[in-house]
This record gives structure tokens, C-alpha cells and sequence, in this order.
């Protein structure tokens, strides 16, 4: 997979840029919004990181410009400035993901993996880790064969986990995904619904499977 | 002028009425007291005829030279009212001929254009400062990230690590409050103008309050919870009732109570959000919407937060043309209401 990076920081750029060869990505870097068109233009790529505040030409019109021209490669935008108005702009103008800064990069680089397969994340049914599972049409959890009664939060919550095993979900993706805000709220409504997840999932259980990862966020994996 | 036109009217009328009145009481000398009578019937249609329609023709004419004088200031006040942060370049017309008025419209014009420069500042503000201050801040969480990436880490190291990354993000937090409390401030944040169902929004809070508030045993009950739609922002209202839910979880004492209510009130809606607990003293209720402002409570608690979360609840409610008060009884309960204006039949709408 060849990922673009269109990113006028340098350092940014430079972790972006290792997190992305670390997934195996093959990586190109433009500092600025015409180099990075010009390049978009030149090669296929499977999916370009694109930052909104550039010198000269934006973010924005990058995108536009790209639209326009015909290249539907999957675009995830960086922003500094993480507003509602920005985002809803944004995915508008063609963008099929959007991050805040700062942002987790093992999320940036989920994501941007899940833009490459086009597919995004699992579509089963049934979600496995361990001896835990989770039917999606029932709705019905159980560890062990036990059944687990969870709330409409807790439920979401666990779906999104279970169907990015083994990946750091952000706390941003969370309150995404699971609570639909596209902006933190300020509250610990993510940690505190982790943590009763988590005994209602790992209590009593000798392998504990759902992990935190301070800082970064959370993840359900069946590795020790 | 106005008072020139009254005082004519007043002259007249005492000139045709007054005056008549007076000479016929005047002794008459000669006359008999049929030609007195005469004259008495004569003053009386003259006073009908001639001085009550001078009068009304006065205060008319007085009525409509103060309207003609006043309406250019009337229309200098539509036009205050009018302006707000996305018209300031609209500027009024002017007469050109340099009197008093004239010459007013010259310095509201004036005055509007300054404050679009200020907006200007305020807004181009806001975009570099979280630019500048997002950039330092996603290289630290990055390059954080990438130490703790590294397996191996010794123990302490990868706690400082954590502590560290634990800062830069409540340092985002506060960024990001800052940069939407001044463009809040500054009236530039736009907001969504949707039927929004206030009741399964408050419904929906009551559901994460309850999940913030078992760990601190804290009960949450949902009174009356009728449907009812209002004007505005999805996502916002939701926020302001998830901060108001936070606070009072937060603030009531281990094991109490909150109680959440959405009640008709008179043409608007209240949310009535309280908690039993301590309460807030009248001196620190003064200014709990204070941006960083924190009660003492909060310090001798160590209860977290950045301190921003009410000042953005109030902006919110306001923003949405309501109120947010916070009332409390020191010992007892304190209550939070947030009232918002209900969407009239006629203008719920795209």
C-alpha cells in the first residue's frame, strides 16, 4: 500500500511518516499543498494523509482541486483546529475521514489502513476474541458461554473494540463512534463505561482481554 | 419643535376658549340679559367651530413633526439592532447633508467598521493561536508515542511517559475550550438550527450520568421527561447537558443523589439538573461561570476537570436564545436550569 503525506510540519510529518512504515506502507512526504497535488496527480496512491492548515494552498482546496480532477483516492484530513464546522466542510468537499490534532498515531495509521482496504472494519456478524463473542444481529454477548447483560453504551462500546482486535482504539474514535460526538466533550464518560465494561467482560476471568493503553486509549486482544 | 407646535396649540386654545370665557364673565355694562345670553350661545359655537379643531390640528401637526424629526434616529436604531458579527460591513446610507444626524450615521458606519476589524483580529486570532499551540502539542504526543512504542521500556520510564502524555492532553483540552470559548465570545462559532427532541436528548444524558456516577455510588433519577422539540444544535445541547450531568455527579457527596427533570415552562422548557451534596457558598456561586474559576470544594476534592465546562454550558444555552442559572442551598441541593425556547409549530423546519 503507498500512502501519501501532505503535512508542512516536519516532525509531525517525520512520525507519520515511521508509524506508516511500521504498518508496512511504502511513504511519500510533501511539505506543501502544490508539491502534494502535483505528486497525487503523478502517482496512485491508496490513501493520503492530508493536513488543512498548509502554506499557500490549503488543505481544502487541495482536496477540492483533487476531487476535480478526478482522483477519488480515499482522503483522511489532519486538522489543528478540531471544530465541527471544519469537519462537516471537510467531509463535504470529498474527505472520507477526519482526525483532530493532536492525535493517536496507532490511530491515524488504523485509520488510514482501513481507508487503503476501502472495506474498512470487519463486517461479521458474530465477533470473536478468545472465548469471548459477540452476535451483532442478537445482540447478545457471552465469555465463556456465560451471557453478558450490557447496556446500549456498553454494547456499541464492545462492538467497536471487538471489531478492531488488537488495535488501539483512540478516546476520540471512541466518543466518535460509540457516542457520536465528533468533538470532546469534556467528561470521562469513555473511561468510566470502560471500566465497567471491563468488569463485566475480564471478572473472573483469568485472561484479562480488554487492555488500556494510558494515554492513548484501549483495546481488546486475545495476546498476553 | 414638537414642544413649539404644543405651546401654539395651547395659545389657540386659550385664545378661543380661555379668553371668551373670561369676557363674558366680565361685567357687560349695558346690555340686557337677553343680548348676554346671545352672546353667551355665540362664544359657545364659536369655542365648537374654531378652537377645538385648532387644537386638534396643533397637537396632529405637532404628532407628525416630532414622527418626521424622529425617524431618521428610529431608523439609526433598526439599524444597531440589525447589526451583528456577520453584517458589519453593510453600512447605513446616508443623507450627505451634514447635519447632527447625518453625521451620527457617519460614526455608527465608522464604529461598525472598526468592530469588523476586530472580529477580523479575533477570528484570524483563534485560527493561528490553535495552530500554533496544536502543532508543539500533536509533535509531543507523537514523539511520546513513539518512546512508548518501544518494548523495552523500563517501568519508571514508560510512567513518567504516560504521566506526560496524561499533560499534553489535558493541555489540549484546555486549548481546545480556550479557542472555542473565544470565538464563542466573539459570536463566530456556528451553530446548527434543527428540531432537536430535548427529551430523549435528556434522556440520553441520564443514561451517562448514571454510568459517571456509579463509581461514586451517586443515584441518578429522571423525573418528568415529556417529548417536546426544540430550535438548535444537536451535538451542543447534548454537550451542555452531559456538562451540567457531569457537574452535578461530580459535586454531589458519595452515595447521594441527582435528579434530572425537563418541565414546560411558559412558552420555553427548563432542564432541571440538581444534586444533594455540599452545595456552592453565595460568594462562590457569584462566579462559577468564570472560565478556570473553581470553588474551593473542587481543590479540598481533588475533583478533576479544566474548569471550562460551565462557561461553554452557558454559552450553549445562550447561544440557543435560553439561560443556564445555577441556584443552591448550602448542606442541601443544588439545582441547575437550563431554559430553552420551545420551536413554535409553525417554525420547526429545515
Amino acid at each position: 500500500m503507498r500512502v501519501l503525506i501532505i503535512e508542512d510540519d516536519k516532525k509531525t510529518a517525520s512520525f507519520v511518516r515511521k508509524a506508516m512504515q511500521v504498518e508496512g506502507f511504502a511513504v511519500d512526504v510533501c511539505h506543501d499543498g502544490e508539491t502534494g497535488l502535483a505528486a497525487a496527480g503523478v502517482t496512485p496512491f491508496d490513501a493520503i494523509v492530508l493536513d488543512i492548515m498548509l502554506p499557500g494552498r490549503d488543505g481544502l482546496s487541495v482536496l477540492k482541486q483533487l476531487r476535480r480532477q478526478g482522483i477519488s483516492t480515499p482522503v483522511l484530513l489532519l486538522s489543528a483546529r478540531g471544530e465541527v464546522e471544519e469537519r462537516v466542510e471537510g467531509l463535504n468537499a470529498g474527505a472520507d475521514d477526519y482526525l483532530p490534532k493532536p492525535f493517536v498515531i496507532a490511530e491515524l495509521a488504523a485509520r488510514v489502513k482501513a481507508l487503503g482496504r476501502r472495506g474498512g472494519e470487519s463486517r461479521a456478524s458474530i465477533l470473536r476474541v478468545a472465548d469471548l463473542t459477540l452476535d451483532t444481529t442478537t445482540r447478545l454477548a457471552e465469555r465463556g458461554g456465560a451471557p453478558i447483560d450490557l447496556t446500549v453504551r456498553e454494547y456499541r462500546l464492545l462492538e467497536f473494540l471487538m471489531r478492531n482486535p488488537g488495535r488501539i482504539c483512540g478516546r476520540m474514535a471512541i466518543l466518535e463512534k460509540v457516542w457520536d460526538y465528533s468533538f470532546d466533550p469534556g467528561s470521562n464518560l469513555v473511561d468510566v463505561n470502560i471500566m465497567r465494561l471491563r468488569e463485566k467482560i475480564d471478572a473472573g476471568a483469568e485472561r484479562k482481554l480488554l487492555r488500556t493503553v494510558r494515554g492513548l486509549g484501549y483495546l481488546i486482544t486475545d495476546s498476553p | 419643535m414638537s414642544a413649539a407646535l404644543l405651546a401654539m396649540g395651547l395659545l389657540s386654545y386659550w385664545e378661543f376658549v380661555v379668553e371668551p370665557r373670561r369676557a363674558q364673565l366680565r361685567p357687560a355694562g349695558p346690555k340686557t340679559e337677553e343680548a348676554e345670553e346671545n352672546t353667551l350661545a355665540d362664544l359657545g359655537e364659536l369655542l365648537l367651530w374654531c378652537g377645538l379643531p385648532a387644537l386638534a390640528l396643533a397637537l396632529g401637526g405637532g404628532w407628525w413633526l416630532t414622527r418626521k424629526a424622529t425617524e431618521p434616529v428610529a431608523a439609526l436604531t433598526r439599524a444597531a439592532e440589525r447589526v451583528n458579527e456577520h453584517n458589519l460591513r453593510e453600512q447605513l446610507s446616508r443623507t450627505g447633508n451634514g447635519d447632527e444626524l447625518d453625521r451620527l450615521t457617519e460614526v455608527f458606519n465608522h464604529m461598525t467598521e472598526r468592530l469588523d476589524d476586530s472580529f477580523q483580529r479575533i477570528r484570524e486570532f483563534t485560527l493561528h493561536a490553535s495552530h500554533e499551540l496544536k502543532t508543539p502539542l500533536t509533535v509531543m504526543h507523537g514523539e511520546l508515542e513513539t518512546w512508548l512504542g518501544q518494548e523495552n521500556l523500563a517501568t519508571p520510564d514508560r510512567q513518567r511517559l504516560e504521566s506526560e502524555l496524561d499533560e499534553v492532553q489535558r493541555l489540549t483540552t484546555i486549548v481546545d475550550g480556550l479557542t472555542l470559548l473565544t470565538k464563542a465570545g466573539a459570536g463566530l462559532v456556528r451553530l446548527a438550527r434543527e428540531p432537536v427532541p430535548l427529551d430523549e436528548l435528556v434522556r440520553e444524558a441520564a443514561g451517562d450520568a448514571q454510568s459517571l456516577a456509579r463509581p461514586r455510588r451517586v443515584t441518578v433519577q429522571l423525573g418528568t421527561c415529556d417529548p417536546i422539540t426544540v430550535l438548535g444544535d444537536r451535538h451542543r445541547l447534548r454537550q451542555l447537558l452531559l456538562n451540567l450531568c457531569d457537574n452535578a455527579v461530580k459535586y454531589a457527596e458519595e452515595g447521594g443523589q441527582v435528579n434530572l427533570e425537563l418541565l414546560p415552562a411558559n412558552g420555553a422548557v427548563e432542564v432541571v439538573i440538581s444534586n444533594t451534596g455540599p452545595g456552592i457558598t453565595p460568594a462562590v456561586l457569584a462566579r462559577v461561570f468564570e472560565p478556570f474559576f473553581r470553588g474551593d470544594a473542587s481543590h479540598s476534592q481533588r475533583i478533576e476537570g479544566c474548569g471550562l465546562g460551565l462557561s461553554i454550558a452557558r454559552w450553549i444555552a445562550e447561544a440557543h436564545q435560553g439561560t443556564l442559572e445555577i441556584h443552591s442551598e448550602p448542606g442541601k441541593l443544588t439545582t441547575a436550569r437550563a431554559r430553552l425556547p420551545v420551536a413554535s409549530s409553525g417554525a420547526v423546519g429545515p
